[in-house]
């Protein structure tokens, strides 16, 4: 039970898993596909901001120095003279306030010389007269009109910058500028990409011009501190217009772009962290995520009440087959699917009245064999039919046998040799009745009735009936030799008679038998009951039928119980196998 | 998504799309519920303060101070407790304060307002990271090795006043031009009276100026060199840059104006008190971005880590009444130079 069981298992999990799948996977290849498109366009949109944030910052650096130039600019109007001019290192001075960047002017004549000189740190001086035409800076300017210098480290810490301009005509001068960059980091601190992405700016020699974080300014050019952006700057420019994600110096992934600023050459490094820049698409693989559990959890719900849906009437389907295999043929399928499963249950439920009929029927022929020969059992089980066993009117021999002396004999022998006797007996002449197509009615201790041509018609029923008779005497003849050598004195005497008779099936429910009743019956009684050993007797009828075909002889007249007047008796010789012992007495 | 180059058709399954994630990003907002924040477990850090004066003078600076930890995200009292050991003018006491401070294994040890106070707090602790603020050259004071990498537990910020003691010899002469001679009063107990008395002395020289030089530690002293000043036909007083100078701004204002002498000092304190000038740097600069350091080791960050900062800005602050009463005129040069002018 438990092994055929397995099998309905292992089919609600085929259901199960195939209804799950076919939610969960066009769901898992929706979402996933959904996913990475949306992680692609993020990172194109986030390549884009970050370009555009670049720019931006650039721009605000670019304002930075073209401010200071500007300003240098106001200074570079006028032509110098011979005399000192007081008036413009007035400005120098006020423009030494207004601009805090700046930490000195040097402030260079048409010929080179320089005129006025004023710092915040160091003395000023005027009209110096120093030769200043051989400084990069001024010949920087004079060629280029403004001119930048190398980021250098004041100190080997402050960045600083020389910034030049000449006017528009040489007479002007050059006017020079040394600026603290430290104070770009008002500009580069102001600026955030994101929540916490910033900008940092380093010149054409990777040196670090600007950050946020001052300090790591102000290591100045120290390899270990500026090694992480040169990296940085590096796989930015490896990238090229795609989105550049690295690494900073903490090790944090980060996303960069870059944009150059025209004057003086730096480029601007903007640097968001990824878990930043990539929030909103991992917000969106989270919710993909939940989406996916969600409708699973439901998927799995929904074809577990599926798979059992399907299975349920399976089940009842494989109990009700089991049942009626079990020969419970009144059990009933109760499936109200209105599908298939139904039609196949109510089949199956015909099915089942069906055997139920037929068992019955077979349970009936079965009690048929018990009084039928076989043959004839046979010919009622193939017909399906038992019309045959019906009451009726029928010609019919009826033959009766006992065995003479039996009940002597019973008296004095053990149970054990009695019964031996008897079976050896009934074998002996079943045999024969079968042989003969006979039908067995009755048998009660040692004397039996059967009868020929009923139910089943034969031919020639008188001649049947006396060869049967002769078979029996000869073959019980041949017992008794055997039982006499044992000291039993047994004998056996046979009646037949032929004559209408009313045949028929009498009994109650469970207990039928098929036997005749009429004159024939009790005149076969009778001649059985006169019949001595060895002897077989026949009325007149059973004589006439036979005729000339057997070796009948007239016995003369023998008066019956129940006969008014003597009835004219045959008999039929039966070949002698041994010596007769004699009548024994009367029949018990 | 925002490129939909169709956006009216909002039945499209983009569209739909972008409803659903609304949804769900409404689930997902709840689903994240606020988690507890995580209260503060950990001992509040302490901040030893090595303060070379009393409070009360030195109150401006410590609230730039404390503007600064603000800044780096430490409030005292609510995250961070400062334990103060103050000198009162008494710079001999600072290694013993300093020794204090470390033996009670403070977090962090400040130390503004001079090179004596980071000295002494160098010499108390080489584990316990020092945070100084001083108006000279750490690297010349043997403070630091060098100002982009302490290679030691001190880091800190250095205002430019010291280097600006030339400047101040030049502002006065360009307000008397015609002074053959000035007075400078300098602290000989400083560290930097050398480098700052060479600077004057070249200055000086480049101006075609004489210079009396006297000196005062004390209280007492300053009376002893205004005392001498008429002998010496000085045209007005250059004060060296030092802690105990800028720290008595008013005392020092009250006596130039008792003796009607021009003076310029470093501290703004001065011509705010009444004083004629200043010029040096900015005082509540350097001692916020001492509080910020502070707040950046309390995070984590190794003293050595951080280089040393010089503050930028040097300011000049011009008292025009004071000048009035002196009977001297400012110059239009020195007036377009001024940072603040006092009216």
């Amino acid at each position: 039970m438990e092994g055929r069981h397995l099998p309905t298992h292992s089919l609600f999990q085929k259901y199960f898993l195939v209804l799950f799948l076919a939610v969960v996977v066009p769901l898992a290849v929706n979402g996933v596909s959904e996913a990475w498109l949306g992680y692609r366009d993020q990172r194109a949109r986030l390549g884009e901001l970050l370009g555009v944030e670049a720019e931006s910052a650039a721009g605000r650096i670019e304002s930075f120095t073209a401010e200071i130039a500007n300003q240098l600019g106001w200074l570079a109007q006028l032509p110098w003279t011979e005399e000192p001019d007081e008036r413009r290192r007035v400005d120098a001075l006020r423009l030494l306030r207004q601009s805090p960047a700046i930490v000195s002017l040097t402030l260079v004549d048409g010929s080179g010389r320089e005129r006025i000189y004023v710092s915040r740190i160091g003395l000023n001086r005027t009209e110096s007269g120093i030769d200043r035409s051989a400084d990069p800076a001024v010949a920087g300017a004079r060629s280029a009109r403004i001119w930048y210098g190398e980021v250098s480290y004041f100190r080997g810490s402050e960045p600083y910058v020389t910034v030049a301009i000449s006017g528009n005509r040489p007479s002007i001068g050059v006017m020079v500028a040394e600026v603290n960059l430290k104070l770009i980091w008002d500009v580069i601190s102001a600026i955030k990409v994101g929540e916490t992405g910033h900008a940092f700016v380093v010149d054409d020699a990777d040196r670090l011009v600007a950050h946020p974080d001052i300090s790591l300014v102000l290591r100045g050019a120290d390899e270990t501190t500026l090694a992480p952006f040169r990296a940085i700057r590096d796989d930015v420019r490896r990238a090229g217009k795609g989105l550049a994600t690295t690494h900073d110096a903490k090790g944090t992934a980060i996303a960069a772009a870059a944009a150059a600023v025209a004057s003086p050459e730096w480029t601007v490094i903007v640097t968001q962290p990824l878990s930043e820049a990539f929030a909103p698409i991992y917000q969106a693989l989270w919710r993909t995520g939940a989406l996916l559990l969600a409708s699973g959890a439901f998927a799995g719900v929904l074809a577990y009440a599926l798979a059992r849906r399907m299975t349920e009437p399976i089940r009842r389907l494989e109990e009700g087959t089991e049942r009626i295999g079990a020969g419970q043929f009144d059990y009933r399928i109760d499936i109200k699917t209105g599908d298939e499963l139904q039609r196949l249950a109510d089949s199956f439920n015909a099915m089942a009245a069906e055997l139920a009929v037929s068992q019955e029927r077979q349970e009936r022929i079965a009690k048929l064999k018990r009084f039928l020969a076989p043959q004839v059992a046979e010919l009622v089980d193939r017909k399906g039919d038992d019309g045959v066993l019906e009451g009726r009117r029928s010609e019919v021999v009826a033959v009766f046998s006992d065995l003479r002396g039996f009940t002597a004999f019973s008296v004095r022998a053990t149970p054990e040799e009695v019964m031996n006797v008897l079976s050896a007996y009934y074998e002996a002449l079943g045999q024969i009745i079968t042989a003969y197509a006979a039908t067995l009615t009755s048998f009660s201790g040692d004397g039996l009735m059967v009868l020929v041509n009923a139910p089943v018609p034969v031919e020639d029923p008188a001649r049947v009936a006396v060869d049967m008779a002769v078979e029996m005497q000869q073959s019980v003849q041949s017992l008794i030799l055997g039982w006499r050598d044992q000291g039993h004195r047994i004998g056996f005497g046979v009646g037949l008679a032929l004559g209408p008779a009313t045949v028929g099936r009498i009994g109650y429910e469970d207990r039928f038998d098929y036997t005749a009743i009429g004159s024939v019956v009790n005149l076969a009684a009778r001649l059985c009951a006169s019949a001595a050993d060895r002897e077989i007797l026949m009325d007149a009828e059973v004589a006439k039928a036979v005729g000339e075909t057997r070796a009948i002889t007239p016995l003369g007249s023998l008066a019956i119980k129940g006969y008014d007047e003597e009835l004219p008796v045959f008999g039929i010789r039966v070949d002698a196998q041994s010596g007769s012992a004699g009548w024994p007495e009367q029949p018990g | 998504m925002a490129a939909d180059p169709s956006p009216s058709r909002d039945t499209t399954p983009l569209a739909s799309n972008l409803r659903r994630r609304e949804v769900l990003a409404l689930v997902g907002y709840a689903l994240a519920a606020p988690q507890a924040s995580l209260a503060q477990t950990r001992a509040r850090p302490v901040i030893g303060y090595l303060g070379p004066e009393s409070p009360l003078p030195f109150a401006s600076r410590l609230k730039a101070f404390r503007e600064g930890l603000a800044e780096s995200g430490y409030v005292e009292g609510r995250n961070v407790e400062i334990a103060y050991r103050w000198a009162e003018g008494r710079y001999n006491r600072l290694p013993t304060l300093a020794a204090e401070l470390a033996s009670q294994n403070v977090d962090v040890i400040a130390a503004p307002g001079g090179a004596p106070v980071a000295l002494a707090a160098k010499s108390a602790t080489v584990t316990i990271p020092i945070v100084f603020e001083m108006g000279g050259d750490p690297v010349a004071l043997g403070v630091v090795d060098s100002l982009s990498h302490s290679r030691s537990n001190l880091t800190g910020i250095s205002s430019l006043s010291v280097e600006v003691s030339g400047k101040r010899l030049e502002f006065v002469h360009e307000l008397l031009p015609n002074a053959a001679a000035f007075a400078v009063i300098v602290n000989p107990t400083s560290p930097t009276v050398s480098s700052q008395l060479r600077d004057l002395s070249t200055a000086a020289n480049a101006l075609g100026v004489r210079l009396h030089v006297l000196n005062a530690s004390t209280e007492a002293d300053f009376d002893t060199a205004f005392a001498a000043l008429p002998h010496l036909e000085a045209g007005g007083i250059v004060f060296t840059s030092d802690p105990y100078f800028a720290n008595r701004s008013q005392q020092l204002a009250a006596l130039t104006e008792r003796h009607s002498v021009p003076a310029i000092t470093q501290s703004r304190d001065f011509p705010m008190a009444g004083g004629l000038m200043s010029y040096g740097g900015d005082f509540t600069q350097s001692h916020r971005r001492a509080g910020l350091y502070v707040g950046r080791i309390l995070n984590g960050e190794k003293a050595s880590d951080l280089p040393v900062q010089l503050v930028t800005k040097v300011e000049l602050f011009i008292n025009l009444k004071t000048a009035g009463s002196l009977g001297v005129t400012v110059p239009p040069a020195l007036m377009s130079s001024a940072d603040m002018v006092i009216e």
